[in-house]
Formats: C-alpha cells, structure tokens, sequence
C-alpha cells in the first residue's frame, strides 16, 4: 500500500465543544473513507488554533514563533493536504484564523490541497467561503477544491433534509480532496520503480490500433 | 464636531498603518473634531482571541467604539486582505456595532496589486457591522511611508483630500447624532 497521507485539519473553533472543529472532523473522517477506497490511507492530525492563539499574537509581534506555535506551522507545511476550517465572524473568517495563515510562509501552501469550511449562525454567510477563504488561499497558491462546506447551526441534524444535504456536500468535498492527495506524488514512491511501469505512449497506440 | 475613533491593526510597533492613521487623525483633530486613537496591539492578546469581556482594557475600548460618531479603520494588507489583527478586533464587537457610524477605511499594503483588497476584503466586513456609510477610502503604498513618520505628498495626497471630504461629512448636522 502507498505511504499514507498527511492529512491535517485546521480548526479555528473557539467553542469546548466547537462546532467548527465538529465539522473539520466530519470532514476528515469524508476524506480519509474516500482515499481508503482510492488505496491510501490517511493519517489524520488536527491543529486547535485556540490552543496556539496567544502564540500567534507574540509570533506577529516579535517576528518569532513560540515552540508551540512552531509545531503547528510545521504540522500544517508538511501536510499533504489539509481541511481549514473557520467559524464566520462579521461575514467572513475568524481573526484567530487569519492571524495564522498570516504568520505562514508564503510558501508553506504552495501547490497543497486544501478544503475551505467554515460555520455559522446563519446561512446568509455562506458566501464569506467563496469572497474571503477562496481568495486567502488562491493568494497562498494553494490548490482548492471546487466543493467548499459551509455548516449553519440549523443544518446538524435539526431538521432531516438540511442534515442530508450538509452529509452530501461533506462526502463530495471528502471526494475532491482525495483525489487531489491520492494524486500527489508522495516521497515514500520509488520513483524509479514508477518509471519502469510507465508504458511509452508509442505502444499505448499500437494497443489502441490492435484493439 | 464628532467624535472619532482611529482602530488601527498592525502588530508591528514601527507601523507604516500607524504612521498613516495618526496622519489622518491629526488632519481631523485640526479639522475641529475629537479624534482618539486605538491600537489592537497594545489589547490584551489573551482576552482579545478567546472574547474575554471580563477585561477592563477590552470592556473600554468596546465602549470607545460605542461612544464614537465616527471611526477610521486602518489595516496593513497581509496576504491580499487586512490584517487578522484587526479582525480580533472587529470580531469582538457587538453585531451591528458601527450602525449609525461613519467610517473612513484605509490600508497600507507592499504591493499595488493588492488595492481592491479595501473593497473586496475590508468593506463587506464594515458593512456587515452595520456602519450605516462606509466613505470611500485609500490604500497607501508602503514606499510612500517611513516608519520613523515621514511621508511623501504624492502619495497621501488622495488619502488627504479624502479625509477632507470625511470630515466635511461629519460636520452635517445630521451626522452626529
Ligand atoms: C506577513 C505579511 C504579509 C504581507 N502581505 C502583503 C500582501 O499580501 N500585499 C501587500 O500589498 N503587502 C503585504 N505586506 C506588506 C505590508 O502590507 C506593508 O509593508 C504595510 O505597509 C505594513 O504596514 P505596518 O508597517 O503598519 O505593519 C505584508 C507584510 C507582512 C509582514
């Protein structure tokens, strides 16, 4: 079986228990089924913004990440893909979540996978996924699914048909993500031994032709 | 005359957003008006992130965007948008805080690229606050800013006439309740 896949989730969820880390789980568990099924596994780590928070206030004041603040950024660089997760304030992302993608490196997401969700009080928000997450991580270079998941309070489970919908929007963004990180060509690969498999594209159309 | 709150979201103490924001302040203040200044910064980080209302320093500066007419709303550009900074700020307001304020939204940024950044990023969230008229604002290029204070005419020169018009709008009776 390939090497499995870093899948980190980053929750800025405030709340004990959070309803955006709920959904960053939800989320996780979507994607990590669907790779199953494509053949890899994944290894999931979640990162709580709100345990790291007021390391991100000095790290933005002094330039320099505490050590707790570091594993994080480290955990979310080295992901193979990766599921952020924020609660909605005033019609967009939280401070907390933009804080840490501004302590980022303006590299660390080049080229990765990344789902966008978020929660909220109301449905009416959920476009702060498409005008501010979207371009956050387009700014960042990162490769976006097509599916983003907005959560409203009302959607988990209260009335059947709002819960159904939020389970299939879960599962198809699960979907994406996982074909965009069973795509990825991880480090633990043999390349060369990829390379031997590689039928040149001459045969290929010689097969077509006989066939 | 109206009172008027400069917010500005930079962490970093030599600030180019603050060079501009007192600029703008004094502008005001020689204009007649009552003009005092708040940075996110010097806000206790802890309460700021997890919305401790129990602190005294985040319970008054709450009540001195209340008892504002009017509020300059400042922010460096990071990562094409404004400051997360600013936004603990703005998160721990009450939800149409700025209804019946008028605001004066400005940016500093290292790239002109990332100008609609005002409209595209910063308004809607003003506007969802409530602000009842968001005026139009200016991005500052940083080139135009040191951060020991200087800054040069040509490209503050918009921000000013700007200001100009903000504070001739505050002057209307109607403006200040
Ligand atoms: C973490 C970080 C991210 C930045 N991202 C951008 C950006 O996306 N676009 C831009 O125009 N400038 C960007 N800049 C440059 C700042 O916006 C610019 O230097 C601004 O004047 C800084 O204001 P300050 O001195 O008040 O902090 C960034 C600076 C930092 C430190």
């Amino acid at each position: 079986m390939a090497q499995p896949v870093k899948l980190v989730v980053v929750s800025a969820g405030l709340g004990k228990p959070s309803s955006t880390r709920m959904l960053g789980d939800r989320l996780a568990e979507a994607t990590g089924r669907q790779l199953l099924d494509r053949g890899v596994e994944a290894d999931v780590h979640t990162v709580e913004l709100r345990d790291v928070a007021v390391d991100i206030a000095h790290n933005l004041v002094t330039g320099f990440p505490p050590p707790g603040l570091r594993a994080a950024i480290e955990t979310v660089t080295r992901a193979d893909a990766l599921i952020a997760v924020t609660p909605i304030f005033t019609a967009s992302y939280s401070g907390l979540f933009k804080s840490f993608f501004d302590v980022l490196d303006n590299s660390a997401l080049t080229g990765k996978p990344v789902l966008i969700a978020a929660t909220g009080g109301t449905a009416r928000h959920s476009l702060a996924l498409e005008h501010a997450l979207r371009p956050l991580f387009a700014y960042l270079r990162a490769t976006v699914t097509p599916t983003s998941v907005y959560a409203a309070t009302g959607d988990w489970g209260a009335s059947a048909g709002a819960g159904d919908d939020l389970a299939a929007r879960i599962a198809r963004a699960g979907g994406e993500l996982a074909d965009l990180a069973a795509g990825l060509p991880r480090a633990a690969a043999a390349p060369a031994a990829e390379f031997e498999e590689v039928v040149p594209f001459a045969e290929q159309l010689a097969a077509l032709r006989r066939g | 005359m109206a009172t008027v709150l400069t917010v500005w979201g930079s962490p970093s103490a030599t600030s180019r957003t603050g060079v501009v924001a007192r600029h703008v302040a004094a502008r005001l203040t020689a204009d007649g008006h009552d003009v005092s200044t708040l940075a996110v910064r010097d806000l206790p980080a802890q309460a700021l992130l997890h919305a401790d209302f129990a602190d005294p320093d985040l319970r008054a500066a709450l009540a001195r965007v209340a008892d504002a007419d009017a509020l300059v709303i400042a922010s460096p550009v990071y990562k094409a948008a404004y400051s997360g900074v600013l936004k603990t700020f703005l998160d721990v307001l009450p939800q149409f805080a700025l209804r019946g304020k008028e605001i004066l939204p400005v940016l500093t940024g290292g790239t002109p690229a990332h100008v609609l950044a005002l409209d595209y990023a910063l308004r809607p969230v003003l506007t969802s606050l409530g602000a009842d008229h968001v005026a139009q604002g200016w991005f500052v290029h940083e080139r135009f800013v040191s951060v020991e204070g200087a800054m040069e005419a040509e490209g503050v020169a918009p921000l000013e006439e700007l200001a100009d018009a903000f504070s001739a709008r505050l002057r209307r009776p109607a403006a200040v309740a």
